[in-house]
């Protein structure tokens, strides 16, 4: 008993200190921008001005058009249609490469060829060919994801045991059910980390898009900020895309835990 | 024996069957649909690519793109994968570092490096100052992370054995704590070096004089797929190359840790 609150209050302690030290962070920041005035508010905003662009941006349309709902609505639509069919094609392409063998000997080499090309290396061809709406991002996200997914279902499928699929055999399972009972909940885990690996590459690959040829969604909010020279609003972006993937992971992450239950899912 | 070596012929010819079809595909397909409008067919990208590499893209050959956005990737990642790995280690082994970062590094992490590219070119300008930077960013953040949990999970037995065979702090952080993070941290690496490389080709892409990045982006200004074609082959390859030797690198270092990976 006693040393259970010993414990406690020894992780309070460390608490206190990561406070602190988040404070201490804006405080620096404040103290150098808005007090020294090492840099201008143009180049790098203070943390109220930040605050303050946030506030505003929920509501006004300047400098580029739309509020900042709007902008994260265009960017969540793109993402999650091609996130989702990524997730549709790459699960099952991984699982049957991994499964059959011939599949294997056709799909691999072709895989191969494809994946060492980083997903973003795609966008300038993907938007001459389809142009420049919600379609080449889409086929971005799609490619980025589906890569992902492979990788990470076919690794899961191969870590079966071999003993395991005896066991099946003794019981006189088809090919199926080994599949459906054996491979496919002992790659659980690994699919799943599949899916977050994939929503954190796919969100990247959305908003790279979006810089590059885009006339909505937030990475296109944040290359206006810079072209109005408002960096508190590329500031704002930012922060908006780094806690957007925040969110997605803890959604995949307890959806893991909820799934993938006893499965050695952490 | 026997065995092995009929399966990998079986491979071989399995490979060179779809990779054909694949090309054939594209062949038919640019010769004989309304794809010819906007894609060149496959002879057309691979001669052109050996003439990219011998004459000139905008100002200089394809080789000298590679090599600027090599020089940006190994400067960037250097720099990221020393004070990530550095930090991780520190993180992971002492209580104090980690609750004074780890709220900060948590609160960076999730950003992408993409994401840092219009900040990055506000405050640095459109040299090379700006691509170190994202580079930088993006290898720094996953070996800090690997480098962490590497330090976090050494068997407390171990530390426990040698404090009581007299080791000082600094010695079981230099002889316990870094050796027994080495494979978690080069995990870290691993994802780190593909991830400065598509950051590199992406910055590139956004605002640069050349670099690979600058060939699949002009190609798609002037409407000339065959160099965006060349220049997605090109990155292809040289992603493929750095992993390799990363890969190799590992198996050197690590040799005792088999992880079969």
């Amino acid at each position: 008993m006693k040393k259970k609150k010993k414990k406690k209050k020894k992780f309070n302690k460390y608490m206190i200190i990561s406070c602190c030290s988040v404070l201490a962070v804006i405080g620096i920041w404040y103290f150098c921008i808005n007090i020294l005035h090492l840099k201008q508010e143009t180049v790098f905003p203070g943390p109220f001005t930040v605050a303050k662009t946030f506030v505003q941006k929920m509501t006004s349309k300047v400098p580029d058009g739309a509020t900042l709902p709007t902008h994260l609505l265009e960017s969540l639509k793109v993402v999650l249609l091609g996130y989702s069919l990524g997730v549709l094609f790459g699960v099952p392409a991984g699982i049957l490469m991994a499964w059959s063998k011939w599949v294997d000997r056709f799909m691999r080499p072709l895989f191969d060829l494809i994946r060492p090309v980083p997903g973003l290396a795609w966008i300038p061809m993907f938007i001459l060919l389809f142009g420049i709406g919600i379609m080449p991002k889409a086929a971005v996200i799609f490619l980025s994801t589906s890569v992902a997914c492979i990788v990470n279902s076919y690794t899961g499928i191969r870590q079966t045991k071999q003993e395991h699929l005896w066991v099946g055999d003794v019981f006189g399972f088809s090919n199926r059910q080994k599949l459906f009972r054996i491979a496919i909940p002992t790659a659980l885990p690994m699919i799943f980390t599949g899916l977050r690996v994939a929503m954190g590459a796919a969100w990247m690959a959305s908003v790279a898009a979006e810089l590059l040829a885009s006339s909505a969604g937030l990475g296109y909010m944040i290359q206006q900020g810079r072209y109005a020279s408002k960096a508190s609003l590329v500031f704002v972006g930012m922060i908006m895309i780094g806690l957007v993937g925040l969110i997605f992971d803890a959604i995949l992450h307890w959806l893991e835990i909820k799934v993938a239950k006893g499965m050695n899912a952490e | 024996m026997n065995e092995k070596v009929k399966e990998t012929m079986i491979s071989a010819i399995c490979a060179v069957i779809s990779i054909g079809a694949f090309l054939l595909l594209w062949w038919w397909g640019t010769h004989f649909t309304t794809l010819s409008k906007l894609m060149p067919d496959p002879v057309t990208v691979f001669s052109s690519l050996i003439e990219y590499c011998v004459g000139t893209v905008g100002k200089c050959s394809l080789i000298v793109h590679m090599l600027n956005s090599l020089r940006r990737v190994l400067i960037g990642f250097l720099l990221g994968s020393l004070v990530g790995i550095s930090l991780g280690l520190l993180m992971g082994r002492y209580m104090l570092a980690r609750a004074i970062f780890n709220p900060i590094f948590r609160f960076i992490r999730p950003i992408p490096p993409i994401a840092w590219i219009p900040i990055s070119i506000v405050w640095f300008g459109l040299g090379e100052q700006a691509k170190i930077f994202l580079i930088f960013l993006a290898a720094f953040a996953n070996t800090t992370l690997n480098a962490m949990t590497g330090a976090m999970s050494v068997d407390p037995e171990i530390i426990n054995a040698s404090r009581m065979l007299g080791a000082k702090e600094r010695q079981i952080f230099t002889t316990i704590v870094i050796p027994a993070a080495v494979p978690s941290i080069f995990a870290g690496l691993q994802v780190g070096i593909s991830s400065a490389w598509a950051s590199v080709v992406a910055a590139e892409m956004i605002k640069a004089q050349n670099g690979l990045g600058w060939t699949i982006q002009a190609g798609m200004d002037n409407n000339n797929m065959t160099q965006i074609l060349a220049g997605i082959i090109m990155i292809g390859v040289v992603g493929f190359l750095l992993a390799y030797i990363m890969r190799k690198a590992e198996e050197v270092m690590c040799r005792w840790n088999k992880s079969g990976r």
